[in-house]
């Protein structure tokens, strides 16, 4: 099929590359966002603009709060099909868990409770609060924290959620996504002597080339260990889960295995019994992590078997200091608050897996690491969007003589996946922004309004990108991208004055106050604006400079879209 | 802030490292010296090794702040963006890069 292996590595780079590039685009964008999603949180719901705070005391403060929680309404609808017969009214408590970290004013608990009549009897139906640990008070459970629990997720599942089908197809993207490195390198000639090498000035195909290049080089390491650091955090679970299905029954008897082992019981014993002084316990963990070598702050807490004599009471670390993602947790008996297990010292293939994991999850505190993973994330963006405009540009001159409209499909499908999303995230946050707190009665809740401005933005801009991408038919420079960026521009000024106009922190403020959560993100926003300002004027001087002048400057490579791009351009 | 200090140097080495690299290569050397100023084949010798010196120092540098698994980290993305930062440099402000082969003189008497 092919004369040689470089020819085949272009082909696999490019069609993959292409069909997977529009959900890269996505995972790398929203992942970038996602290295700051607590702070995005903040600027979406201003009652949590304060310092983040340690985890409460659990004796004085979150006992209360977990025996008075429920599960969560839409949850029990979600689980109707999962039972045999009607839904119970009443759901014993499992479990409760309380988890920060140190970007978290608020805290994020959850209580997890038996489902009755269940298909699966270890089946569990959640009910979730945020509270504020300075006083105790809980927040509306219909506020989006649009940063951790809608952005972050589409970074890793496309919030399609039916059937794990985002996470399955992210996955399938994130191995493509090393396919495409290891291709793109083998293609690549000239990846030492080119490695500096940006040339603007060039026709849009090779500066676009360059550009490509450049940003999928220069953060190889970066691309290459953040796909399979996320294929690794998922592998087990998700994408070979043969515990949950062809182990099923020995996976059972493992836990119980485990269970024995580590002297945590499995089951409840059946026989209720009370819950000593958490508070004591946290000491206790806090006090042995100290004379470890790693004092620390309570990350996650954990009371299994709620109200049973079999309860126990896990507590682990917040892993600020390290990149590795360990909990060193330590486990005590609910009844008498004896400790009942420490972890032991990780093995060496453990130590690896959580490096990686650490690694991606990012739980340290380092705000220069933060800032250069999202300078990693969006130039994988600039990598994508750089290779779908070398496509386009490579085939639209013979597409438009063959009266083919290949190309302009892939323009408009480009516009949609890189300044569409922009568009549909900054919509998002003006609709945050615009919406009252409480939506009427019968309406549905804030959060629900907010995902559909993102959604229905998107299409938006998708159908502008498929209509406004014509004149990529005729060989011609599309319009669209200009007016996508003089969107973003507005769209990005309105989002920082509508946090003004609402909240009363502008920037000068929220400097002054050197309150970086809002600070930091009205400046990147506008930073967006001032690009896309750049852009749209530069895109416009271009197609300004006679449009049919693009066309005639390199006949060479008229024949040439079947080739390999750098024997095409050699 | 000590630190802060630290950070700011280890990525200042680095982007200087790869600067030099990067100027150790004819095309590069030439967008800044010009054309009718080659580069002599023991100056781009003696540029590769001040440019691995420098990267070296500036992970010497992560190390001295963070953790050796967070500092191998900072300093892998600091590569990524001192990178970044002298292909754009090469691009607008090639010049700009001249104080850093100054003392290479003219005519490859470096």
């Amino acid at each position: 099929m092919f004369n040689n292996f470089r020819l085949s590595m272009a082909w696999l780079h490019t069609w993959f590359g292409l069909v997977m590039g529009f959900v890269l685009m996505v995972v790398f964008f929203f992942g970038a966002l996602s290295v700051f999603d607590r702070e995005i949180d903040r600027w979406a719901i201003p009652q949590t603009r304060f310092e983040p705070q340690p985890m409460p005391s659990f004796d004085r403060m979150l006992r209360p709060i977990f025996q008075s929680m429920q599960p969560d309404a839409a949850n029990v609808e979600q689980a109707r099909s999962r039972v045999n017969g009607p839904m119970a009214k009443e759901f014993p408590v499992k479990s409760w868990g309380a988890y920060t970290t140190h970007r978290d004013p608020v805290l994020g608990i959850f209580a997890g409770f038996e489902l009755p009549n269940a298909k699966d009897p270890e089946d569990t139906v959640w009910g979730l609060r945020t509270v504020d640990p300075r006083n105790g008070q809980t927040l509306p459970d219909d506020h989006l924290k649009i940063g951790s629990q809608f952005f972050y997720p589409l970074h890793y599942s496309l919030n399609l959620n039916w059937m794990n089908l985002g996470i399955w197809i992210v996955g399938f993207a994130a191995l493509i996504m090393l396919v495409a490195l290891v291709s793109g390198v083998v293609m690549h000639r000239k990846i030492f002597r080119e490695l500096f090498t940006f040339r603007p000035k060039k026709h849009t195909q090779r500066s676009a080339l360059d550009l490509h290049n450049l940003t999928g080089v220069v953060a190889l390491p970066f691309h290459f260990i953040f796909a399979f650091s996320g294929l690794v955090i998922f592998g087990a679970t998700y994408y070979f889960p043969v515990t949950h299905t062809q182990l099923h029954a020995l996976h059972e008897l493992h836990e119980k295995h485990e269970a024995e082992e580590t002297g945590l019981p499995h089951e409840r014993a059946g026989v209720a019994g009370p819950l000593a002084s958490v508070d004591a316990m946290v000491a206790e963990a806090q006090r042995r992590w100290a004379e470890a070598g790693k004092a620390g702050d309570v990350g996650f807490l954990n009371v299994q078997h709620v109200g049973d004599a079999n309860s126990y009471v896990s507590i682990y670390r917040a892993g600020t200091d390290r990149i590795a993602l360990v909990g060193d947790g330590i486990h005590f008996k609910g009844a008498t608050g004896e400790v009942l297990r420490v972890d032991p010292p990780l093995t060496a293939v453990a130590s690896v897996n959580t490096f990686l994991t650490g690694l991606h999850l990012q739980h340290f505190r380092h705000w220069l690491l933060r800032w250069l993973y999202v300078l990693g994330g969006l130039s994988g963006c600039v990598c994508i969007a750089t290779g779908f405009i070398f496509f386009v540009e490579k085939r639209k001159r013979q597409h438009a003589r063959q009266g083919a409209s290949g190309a302009r499909w892939v323009d408009g499908f480009a516009v949609a996946t890189v300044t569409g999303m922009v568009v549909a995230a900054l919509a998002m946050l003006i609709a945050n922004r615009l919406l009252p707190e409480q939506m009427p009665a019968g309406w549905a809740g804030k959060g629900d309004w907010e995902r559909y401005a993102f959604w229905g933005a998107w299409v938006l801009a998708f159908l502008h990108g498929l209509w406004r991408t014509a004149p990529v038919a005729q060989a011609r420079m599309a319009p669209a991208w200009r007016e996508q960026c003089w969107a973003i521009a507005v769209l990005a000024v309105a989002a920082v004055l509508l946090n003004w106009v609402t909240t009363g922190d502008h920037l000068l403020r929220t400097i002054g106050a050197g309150y970086w959560p809002v600070a930091g993100l009205d400046l990147a926003i506008l930073a967006s604006a001032a690009i896309a300002v750049l852009a749209a004027r530069r895109l416009k001087r271009r197609a300004d400079a006679s449009p049919l002048a693009d066309a005639a400057q390199d006949p060479a490579h008229q024949g040439s879209a079947g080739r390999h791009p750098e024997t095409a351009r050699a | 802030m000590p630190e802060a200090l630290l950070y700011t140097l280890a990525l200042g080495a680095s982007t200087v490292g790869l600067a030099w690299l990067a100027l150790s290569m004819d095309v590069h050397w030439e967008q800044v010296r010009g054309e009718r100023d080659p580069l002599p084949r023991p100056t781009a010798v003696r540029l590769r090794w001040l440019g691995a010196a420098f990267l070296a120092a500036s992970l010497a540098l992560c190390i001295a702040v963070d953790h050796p698994s967070m500092a191998s980290l900072v300093w892998c993305m600091s590569l990524a963006g001192g990178a970044l930062a002298v292909a754009f440099t090469l691009t607008w402000k090639a010049r700009w890069l001249r104080p850093l082969v100054g003392w290479a003189g003219r005519g490859g008497a470096a």
